[in-house]
């Protein structure tokens, strides 16, 4: 039979162990202070005495590793960012996002025709729970995750509300932010797309095929 | 009032305030840095020196906190009784306050003629009969602030606060009835030179009933269900903001001390300690330095321990506690007899006897409350 209260000696061995261990071997007990992971191995000189000047930001790939997520972007392949957005306005995104913080109204041309792109595109940092199930759900991986943590305003109506135009971000800063994951996306599209043109062309061919062997018959016909 | 004794007052009052104002605002800082390395986090090491980037292991966090306080809106909920969630802040802090002289602090300043609360007969009693007032200033919160969180967090207060305060006498009536007073002074005087309370087999269960007894009556973790963060919000003080939220936060830590400090003037001898033939002044020292024991021992508690249940709380002071400290009134009361005899065998029996019969009840006790397990009904999975 164990000792009465024993237990609460084990958890308080544990803390206790968590506690001293913190000032001897500071790599192991303080993973936050760990910056091995830079190239100097040391904490930006910056971060001492932030923000030295206004509008100074941390946010870039010096501070945080790259597998830091916290809020998310829109996707655009360069050049004019509207021209080349990858999301269609969709709203699958709109729809699975648990705390319902996206909202999207899809664009249509002067004559009524829908253009498969977003007209007004708000995502509320005050909502959102950084979960990334819009990342996972969209189809055209137009959304995914942003490093950036800064996103702090003086404004609290409108400035939580991040618009399309500050959503917006091309693929080379999704590459310089999460190089790893962007190279896997960008291959996995291309597949995709190689496989669906794949698709489309057997697709065709077998139409044309279909097509000849029709007009064979309706030669055959004739000739009868 | 002549001004003499005006005088005497002060000089034993105020610096007891200022002192334990101060280890308030060290204690948060400690218990802020100690609770962020158990959780293998730094904790606050930005604010030090102003306008240097001096940090000082972010000692001056709770200046900072305290300039942060004083500046902030006081906000009263529409419906709030406005007087009683005044009075509520002020009524927990001067009770926890009061107590603080009936600690026998023998501080160098005070000599002979000086007024010594803690010489009055009855001043354990006084303790606990004032002790008893921060229930109120606790529900008053909790009713006034016209909140359910906070009704709720009062709620649970009062009937924690009310079931522990009897562990809490019934384990402090061992050592009333060893020494035969209430004066907390000839308490702490018996205990001088090692021959402390805690190193005795009933002595000992008191002193760790009264230590739990005295988290509960202190809301601290693992008993903290007044204030539970994860599910009433933050209890009765929800709905205070500023300096309100400050004075209750004051009141909470200086109750901290002042029942520690009469968990080291029952059991730990008082000021007593090595080095007082030498100097005496030295006694004020101990006497703090095991006060801060006690913080310690609290926050490493508080870092290690998951918050009781309701049903768990009231089951444990009233199913274990309560027993096992009436019990020990019974064994206490059997050793004092064996002891008239001033036989060193008999000591020796009673000791393992009584320590058998403590360890037995514990371990009895704790059998008869455990509850069936069963295996775990799964209503919605498979």
């Amino acid at each position: 039979m164990s000792i009465l209260g024993g237990g609460i000696f084990k958890g308080m061995a544990v803390t206790l162990r968590n506690f001293v261990g913190s000032y001897i071997n500071k790599k192991e007990r303080l993973p936050t202070n760990d910056y091995s992971w830079r190239a100097d191995g040391a904490l930006p000189q910056s971060i001492g005495d932030y923000p030295k000047e206004k509008g100074e930001q941390l946010s870039d790939t010096t501070t945080v590793t790259e597998y830091s997520r916290n809020f998310p972007m829109l996707l655009h392949d360069g050049g004019e960012p509207m021209d080349t957005v990858r999301c269609v306005a969709c709203q699958i995104c709109e729809r699975e996002c648990p705390p319902q913080c996206i909202y999207i109204e899809k664009d249509y041309d002067e004559n009524g025709k829908y253009i498969k792109r977003p007209a007004v595109f708000d995502i509320d940092v005050s909502v959102c729970m950084s979960c990334q199930i819009c990342v996972e759900v969209c189809p055209f991986d137009a959304i995914v995750m942003n490093s950036q943590f800064e996103l702090s305003t003086p404004n609290r109506f409108g400035g939580l509300l991040v618009r399309r135009d500050d959503l917006l971000k091309s693929n080379d800063y999704y590459h310089k932010i999460h190089p790893e994951e962007a190279a896997a996306r960008d291959g996995k599209m291309a597949t995709e797309k190689a496989a669906k043109e794949a698709k489309k062309k057997a697709a065709a061919e077998k139409a044309k095929a279909a097509a000849e062997k029709k007009a064979a018959e309706a030669a055959k016909e004739e000739a009868k | 009032m002549s001004l003499e004794l005006l005088i005497d007052i002060l000089i034993a009052t105020v610096p007891l305030m200022l002192i334990f104002a101060t280890l308030f605002a060290f204690t948060t800082w400690l218990e802020r840095k100690a609770l962020a390395r158990i959780q293998n986090r730094i904790g606050p090491n930005k604010v030090g020196i102003p306008c240097t980037r001096i940090g000082l292991f972010g000692l001056g966090q709770p200046a900072a906190d305290g300039i942060k306080m004083i500046f902030k809106e006081n906000i009263v909920p529409r419906g709030a009784d406005r007087l009683f969630h005044l009075l509520a802040p002020i009524l927990a802090l001067i009770p926890s306050m009061l107590v603080l002289c009936f600690l026998p602090l023998d501080f160098p300043w005070l000599n002979e003629d000086s007024v010594k609360a803690f010489l009055l007969d009855g001043a354990v009693i006084f303790f606990f009969a004032i002790t008893g007032l921060n229930t109120l200033a606790v529900f008053m919160a909790g009713w006034a602030s016209r909140n359910k969180y906070s009704l709720l967090g009062g709620m649970r207060a009062v009937a924690q606060m009310v079931s522990y305060e009897i562990p809490l006498v019934l384990s402090a009536v061992i050592v009333v009835m060893m020494v035969g007073s209430l004066n907390a002074g000839e308490i702490a005087g018996v205990q001088t030179g090692g021959n402390w309370f805690v190193f005795s087999p009933w002595g000992f269960a008191a002193f760790v009933i009264f230590f739990i007894a005295a988290l509960a009556e202190t809301n601290r973790s693992p008993f903290d269900l007044p204030e539970a963060e994860s599910e009433i919000i933050a209890g009765y003080f929800t709905e205070y903001s500023g300096f309100k939220f400050a004075l209750f936060f004051l009141a909470e830590y200086i109750a901290m001390f002042a029942i520690s400090g009469l968990a080291v003037t029952l059991f730990l001898g008082g000021g007593d300690g090595p080095g007082l033939a030498v100097a005496p002044w030295l006694s004020a020292v101990w006497f703090l330095a095991k006060i801060f024991g006690f913080i310690a021992v609290m926050i490493w508690l508080r870092g290690t321990l998951p918050r009781l249940r309701v049903d768990q709380l009231m089951g444990f002071a009233w199913k274990f506690m309560l027993p096992i400290s009436i019990l020990n009134i019974f064994v206490a009361g059997f050793a004092w007899h064996a002891e008239q005899l001033g036989n060193r065998y008999i000591t020796v029996i009673t000791w393992v006897i009584s320590l058998a019969v403590l360890y037995g009840a514990a371990c009895g006790l704790n059998q008869l409350n455990r509850g069936k397990v069963r295996p775990r009904e799964y209503k919605y999975a498979e």
